[in-house]
């Protein structure tokens, strides 16, 4: 029955996988014994911004979590089966540094976490990790990430205090220019705004906006409008299946699956 | 109608309390409890040891009438001669090593070889002869001042007892012989001019004896035998100024209230049921103490640590099953044990080891006490452990691993988040964990009285790091060593309370040094 609900690959409205950034090829999923995530074949495309939608615990964050092996850090998980790529590159194979590979795939966590140092030292840290140690280099750095975080007309007299002290948005927009400051070719995003009032929500998908030109995005969003007004495509899943992907606007406007089609006319989930 | 909560309140009461109020009573009292005997102790502690400090003044108020520290002027200028004659005899085993090693001479053809030098060894150690006569006819007669002034205090106290028992008729009885100090100090002080001659023939002699040193061999014994005789030559310069000292000296100059504080704090010497006087200064029981627990924190610290960041961070969580419960085993010996073991096991492996040849190079190896510093630091060191990894291993778990995550998520390599991250962030709990083990470690007892090898003196740091093999006394050693054997409420009993005093303000800095850091410098996660 759920194969039914799987097209082939090639008829996807995304980019063909042979022509995506990050290629996901038939990946399943396993925390220890329990399958998170069956067979998940999805393709992303360069400079774009993908969301990826459906009820709690369907495996959103695990899938986004695959692409820079931040489930590596968990005991007992592996990739059953699939493999992921990213330009061509099997991220698994034993001689991909995941530290490399960390560096280029950014990522943005659902509650704000700006290490308990000052907004400088944040933004700097990926850098000085690389070896970076020219201050004026690191200054010009800082300044661009937070401009492109739009966040450097409200920190700028206070880069040396504590990120810790900055409002719950401000600290989740920090978080954001310390993942481009290390100039990483994906960012990925679970649920930035969820711990967001509206007005910061909105800054943040302002930005979202900005940053698509020079980054290829991948956000998890739980609401339904920021997937409708930020991404250009939208991946549905649902108990840890890949139920429908294809362009935003024909997700949320002409669904080919009933369950997406409940899901985002917010039926269920 | 009745209502449903008239009903609910008929509950069980005894002795008019509600079970709520009975279990409040419980918890409260056992709280009160604890601070009332905290209070009381408190308390305690002070009242003995405060009136240490009135008796001390008057230990040193009769030091100074009956004319000890007159005589311990000359004492000391004896005691700096034989310090000089100890170099001496210094010298002259570097000349017998230098003549049986580097010249392979037998010792018997050395001995010979030294002759000169014995010579002049001990014309040097008898110029002083005519000096320690005088100084041990002046200590006698200072003692016999001292004792008589004892006797009547003894009287007095007997009368004043008998008065308390409402014998008058007895009390009126009792003989008290008054001393009085300018008289019985008339002939000690009039032996000054006898001193004066005799230290002018003293200094003459000594300085034609010292200036006839035989010739040595090599440039380092001739460079040690220039520096000694300058000491010889800035020695007898000061001879004038203790003549002064002497002639300007009086018995009836008052012991203002804080030189008993004084002494006690910065005294050098702890001294006790000597026959001349007693000392009571602490700088030798906190130089070992505070020397001891930092040779423990030095070895403590980067295990318990080190151990805390490898269990929290890298260990496998099989690893982890065996290692914490490990460590906090270790907690579990008890004190004694470990001091026996130090004695009979560890004191006898780092003293062999001292003696390996390749490794004299180390400070203060190779030594012969076997208990030192060193012993007694190691064995504290395997106390402060478990204290420190258990609570360096709870920061580090309370960094959010939000943290961690970040980190990573940045491309950091797992060492890189332990020393950028973690570490950083559970500081504030990483340094009261240490200072927590350091209060364990300055109150540890049993461990520091077996191995430290108790020797009362400030250890001599002119070695530089090679101090911690030399033996020590602690605080804690001396109370428990020396509070079975003195007399309540006498100047030695009070002492050690004293001293008491002291290791519990230290613990009380201590921890709330720990918890002020923790309570400042906790990281808001936000
Ligand atoms: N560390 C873990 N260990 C074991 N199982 C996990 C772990 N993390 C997630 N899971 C399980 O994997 C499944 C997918 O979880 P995931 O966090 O990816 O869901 P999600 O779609 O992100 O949900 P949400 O919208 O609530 O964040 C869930 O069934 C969850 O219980
Ligand atoms: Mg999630």
């Amino acid at each position: 029955m759920v194969s039914t609900l799987e097209p082939p690959v090639s008829a996807l409205p995304g980019p063909r996988r042979a022509d995506a950034l990050i290629a996901i090829d038939h990946v399943d999923f396993y925390y220890g014994a329990t399958q998170a995530l069956h067979d998940i074949t999805l393709g992303i495309e360069a400079k774009k911004v993908t969301a990826f939608i459906g009820p709690s615990g369907c495996g959103k964050s695990t899938l986004l979590r695959c692409l820079n092996r931040m489930n590596d850090l968990i005991d007992g998980t592996r990739v059953g089966r699939g493999t992921i790529t990213i330009r061509g590159v099997d991220i698994h194979r034993p001689d991909v540094d995941v530290i490399e590979l960390r560096k280029r795939i950014g990522m943005v966590f659902q509650k704000s976490n700006p290490f308990p140092k000052s907004i400088y030292e944040n933004i700097t840290y990926g850098l000085r990790l690389q070896g970076l140690k020219d201050k004026a280099r690191l200054d010009e750095i800082v300044e661009k990430s937070l401009r492109g975080a739009a966040l450097w007309e409200e920190v700028k007299d206070r880069l040396h205090t504590s990120g810790l002290g900055l409002s719950g948005g401000q600290q989740q927009r920090l978080c954001i220019a310390r993942a481009i400051a290390v100039e990483p070719e994906v960012i990925l995003m679970d649920e930035p705004c969820s711990a967001l009032d509206p007005v910061a929500t909105a800054k943040i998908e302002e930005l979202i906006q900005e940053l698509r030109a020079r980054f290829t995005i991948v956000i998890v969003t739980h609401n339904m409008q920021q997937a409708a007004r930020c991404s250009d495509q939208t991946a549905f899943f649902y108990l840890g299946r890949l139920i429908e992907y294809a362009d935003t606007r024909d997700i949320f406007t002409k669904p080919a699956n009933p369950q997406t089609e409940a899901y985002v006319s917010g039926r269920f989930g | 109608m009745p209502s449903d909560f008239a009903v609910a309140k008929r509950r069980l009461r005894l002795l008019g309390l509600t079970g709520d109020d009975a279990i409040k009573a419980f918890f409260g009292g056992n709280a009160l409890v604890s601070v009332v005997v905290l209070l009381l102790i408190t308390i305690f502690l002070f009242r003995e040891g405060v009136g240490f400090f009135g008796q001390n003044r008057q230990n040193l108020a009769i030091y100074r009438q009956a004319g000890l520290e007159y005589v311990e002027f000359i004492r000391a200028q004896q005691a700096d001669h034989i310090a000089l004659t100890r170099s001496l005899a210094d010298l002259r085993l570097r000349y017998l090593t230098c003549l049986t090693e580097e010249r392979q001479m037998t010792l018997a053809a050395a001995n010979e070889a030294l002759a000169g030098f014995d010579d002049y060894a001990g014309k040097f150690s008898d110029t002083v002869e005519p000096l320690r006569g005088l100084a041990t006819e002046l200590t006698e007669m200072a003692t016999a001042i001292k004792t008589k002034f004892l006797v009547t205090q003894d009287q007095k106290e007997a009368r004043r007892q008998l008065l308390a028992e409402g014998k008058s008729a007895e009390a009126a009885k009792v003989k008290i012989d008054e001393v009085d100090f300018a008289t019985e100090l008339k002939p000690l002080v009039g032996t000054l001019p006898v001193y004066r001659d005799l230290n002018r023939e003293f200094a003459r002699r000594l300085v034609e004896v010292a200036a006839a040193a035989p010739a040595l061999p090599t440039a380092d014994l001739r460079d040690r035998m220039t520096r000694l005789q300058q000491h010889v030559r800035d020695y007898v310069a000061g001879f004038p100024a203790i003549e002064t000292r002497l002639a300007k000296w009086d018995h009836r100059r008052p012991v203002p209230w804080w030189e008993s504080f004084t002494a006690f704090v910065f005294g050098r010497a702890w001294l006790t049921a000597s026959f001349w006087q007693d000392w009571y200064g602490i700088l030798p029981l906190l130089a070992g103490s505070v020397l001891v627990s930092m040779v423990a924190l030095m070895i403590a610290v980067p295990l318990g640590v080190g151990a805390a960041v490898y269990v929290n961070q890298i260990a496998g969580v099989r690893e982890q099953k065996f290692i914490k419960p490990g460590i906090e085993f270790i907690a579990a010996f008890p004190s004694v044990v470990l001091g026996f073991f130090g004695i009979a096991v560890l004191g006898q492996i780092l003293r062999a080891v001292s003696q390996l040849p390749g490794l004299s190079w180390v400070p203060g190896f190779p030594y012969s006490e076997r208990l030192n510093v060193l012993t007694a630091g190691c064995l504290l060191a395997l106390i402060a452990v478990p204290t420190i990894f258990t609570l360096a291993e709870d920061a580090l778990n309370n960094v959010p691993r939000a943290f961690k995550e970040a980190s990573f998520a940045l491309g950091a390599s797992r060492l890189q988040t332990i020393t950028r991250i973690v570490v950083p962030a559970s500081l504030s709990g990483i340094v009261s964990a240490v200072l927590l083990g350091l209060g364990r470690v300055i109150g540890e007892t049993m461990v520091v009285l077996l191995c430290a090898g108790n020797r009362i003196a400030i250890p001599d740091f002119s070695s530089g790091l090679g101090v911690v093999t030399q033996p020590v006394h602690t605080m804690t050693g001396i109370i428990a060593q020396e509070m079975g054997e003195v007399v309540r409420g006498s100047i030695h009993y009070r002492a050690l309370f004293v001293v008491g005093l002291v290791l519990f303000l230290l613990s009380l800095a201590i921890n709330y040094a720990a918890q002020t850091i923790v309570r400042r410098y906790r990281i808001s996660i936000g």
